[in-house]
């Protein structure tokens, strides 16, 4: 895997390096944070998600959200990647320069600008994508990261390899790819010069058995390059290979946390992911 | 709901408490219109608040989307900016124009219309309206090029026919009357009217409206490959959100002229706040 210097996001004056609570070792420091949906199409019902979730990751590790379907494990990474808004509570990111930013309360070009640079996300869902070529896609999330255009397309087909996805296929326009396919180059994109933190929904949903183990190669080799992961995963076996520490979500709270070995045998914890 | 308020961003257009009345400009008439109010029409004045307290900015390298159903005011906003029409009241500032310290709300109408020439261009819905269908593609080209200075024949037919190779214009038609050209191709050679001299500011209002689909879809993968090189400053006017997705990061919701909500494109896609942003989104998914 390829490591650049991270583009470092520049210093804005007034920004903490330090704040009461926030432990000075974590890349994301969730707290207290709340989201609720109002409806106004429906008849301006609210939806509960999330009701004050405290949580850290620090370099290195990799942190899976378990718990069941509904309780608010990929409502947690969108408002980490400001896909949606926070209600109240902060989510304190800690920038390559050493900054501490609130993503909750960042304005909307800053958190862009954050979001190209050090935080990445790859979803179980596919965004639509442009009808560019394949390496393209991968190389150009490479120079969003701070890699030269030549490098970037040279670490793009190593990742494309890494993947599997068959080199005559570089070439042509990502909408005409499998679902599968496209999981893998949306991973292959999302870890090219690895972000400082990562988050993943269920970036292996799509994925048959073979192609499921290269991808879950590739998530575990990013320890060795200090990004933080945060992550959810449908299927306990991956959670259990990869995860330094697992948080069990549970009605929008932290119900537990601990390694993957204590938490995902204890019958008392709502694991399983009803579908 | 989010505001944008960067500090020290950099920016190449900076638009700032803009308003535009058509009919009588005294405060009474502000009075009763707006979203709140469902309307922008004066109940006292009759006159129309097409667009009022719009400010923004746009990095270079940015592209800033406007959305919002017909009559929203978004297209005023951006025929104000262009130069078209007159604002009533409000900034914008150009960073290529005295460094961003002039209003040019306050510019004679020749001077800004100087402006067209480099520093900000546009593309519209309909390709009469940047384009002489009577000319040539080649000449539709050459006209900012001259006005510019260009003199030079075979210097100027060069750069033509590069552009025509950026929008993807067989260089064969370049000596075709645009009449001639599809609706599609009429759009390719606006857009790279407009990017002759290389401006810093681009406007598209409804870029893609009125196309097939498929013809459409090219168009947009036109636009969205050059707004990614070339680091112009781009805003996208559109009712439609497929455009503002494809093309856009940020993006302000507009309803009877005012401004309902502003975000990330994906988050005002994915957790709109505004009653208005969410019927517009929920349209959108059919
Ligand atoms: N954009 C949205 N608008 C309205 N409600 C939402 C939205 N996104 C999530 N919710 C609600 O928030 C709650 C948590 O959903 P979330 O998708 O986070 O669950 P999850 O733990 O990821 O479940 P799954 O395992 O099924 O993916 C649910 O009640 C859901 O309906
Ligand atoms: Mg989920």
């Amino acid at each position: 895997m390829t490591t650049v210097t991270p583009v470092q996001t520049p210093v804005r004056p007034g920004t903490p390096a330090h704040v009461p609570g926030v432990p000075g070792d974590t890349v994301l420091s969730v707290r207290g944070l709340r989201k609720d949906f109002t409806l106004h199409t429906i008849d301006g019902r609210t939806v509960d998600a999330l009701h004050g979730v405290d949580l850290d990751v620090r370099p290195g590790e990799h942190v899976a959200l378990a718990g069941t379907s509904g309780a608010g494990k990929s409502t947690l990474l969108r408002c980490v990647y400001r896909t949606y808004l926070t209600g109240s509570g902060h989510i304190w990111f800690r920038t390559a320069g050493g900054e501490l930013l609130d993503v909750a309360a960042l304005p909307d070009a800053d958190a862009a600008e954050l979001r190209g640079q050090e935080i990445g996300y790859v979803s179980q869902f596919l965004r639509p994508q442009p009808r560019r070529s394949v390496i393209s896609i991968v190389a150009s999330a490479g120079v969003a990261r701070g890699m030269g255009r030549a490098d970037a397309r040279e670490a793009a087909a190593a990742a494309l390899r890494q993947v599997a996805i068959a080199e005559h296929l570089w070439d042509t326009h990502a909408t005409v790819l499998s679902g599968g396919q496209k999981q893998r180059v949306n991973i292959a994109a999302g870890t090219i010069a690895p972000p400082r933190l990562l988050l993943l929904d269920e970036p292996v949903s799509a994925l048959d058995p073979a192609n499921r183990a290269a991808v879950l190669d590739l998530i575990a080799r990013l320890e060795e390059t200090g990004t933080a992961v945060l992550s959810v995963f449908h299927d306990l076996d991956a959670i259990e290979r990869l995860a330094t520490r697992v948080v069990v979500l549970g009605g929008g709270q932290v119900l537990a946390t601990g390694a993957p070995g204590e938490i995902l045998h204890d019958p008392n914890l709502p694991l399983e992911v009803a579908r | 709901m989010s505001t944008h308020t960067p500090q020290s961003r950099p920016w190449a257009l900076k638009v700032s408490g803009l308003g535009r009345i058509y009919g009588d400009p005294s405060p009474a008439s502000l009075t009763g219109t707006g979203p709140e109010h469902g309307t922008a029409v004066s109940p006292s004045t009759g006159a129309v608040v097409a667009a009022w307290d719009v400010s923004f900015e746009v990095a270079p390298g940015e592209a800033l989307g406007i959305i919002g159903e017909s009559g929203s005011g978004k297209s005023t906003v951006m025929r104000c900016i262009a130069g078209d029409e007159a604002a009533t009241t409000g900034g914008i500032a150009l960073r290529s124009v005295a460094d961003g310290t002039v209003n040019l709300c306050d510019l004679l109408p020749s001077a800004r219309r100087r402006l067209r020439l480099k520093d900000i261009a546009a593309v519209y819905q309909d390709p009469a309206a940047g384009l002489n269908l009577d000319v040539t593609a080649g000449g539709n080209i050459a006209d900012p090029l001259t006005a510019v200075g260009w003199r030079s024949y075979d210097g100027i037919r060069q750069r033509a026919a590069e552009l025509l190779e950026r929008v993807e214009v067989p260089l064969s038609r370049m000596d075709d009357l645009v009449r001639t050209f599809s609706g599609g191709m009429r759009q390719r050679v606006q857009i790279a009217k407009a990017l002759a001299n290389d401006p810093p500011v681009l406007l598209l209002d409804e870029p893609t409206t009125g196309l097939d689909a498929s013809v459409a879809a090219g168009v947009l993968d036109l636009l969205r490959g050059l707004l990614e090189e070339t680091g112009v400053a781009a805003v996208v006017v559109s009712h439609d959100f497929g455009v503002i997705d494809m093309l856009t990061r940020r993006v302000l919701v507009m309803k009877h002229g005012r401004v309902v909500e502003s975000g990330l494109t994906d988050q005002l896609l994915e957790d709109p706040q505004h009653p208005y942003s969410q019927q517009l989104v929920a349209a959108a998914r059919g």
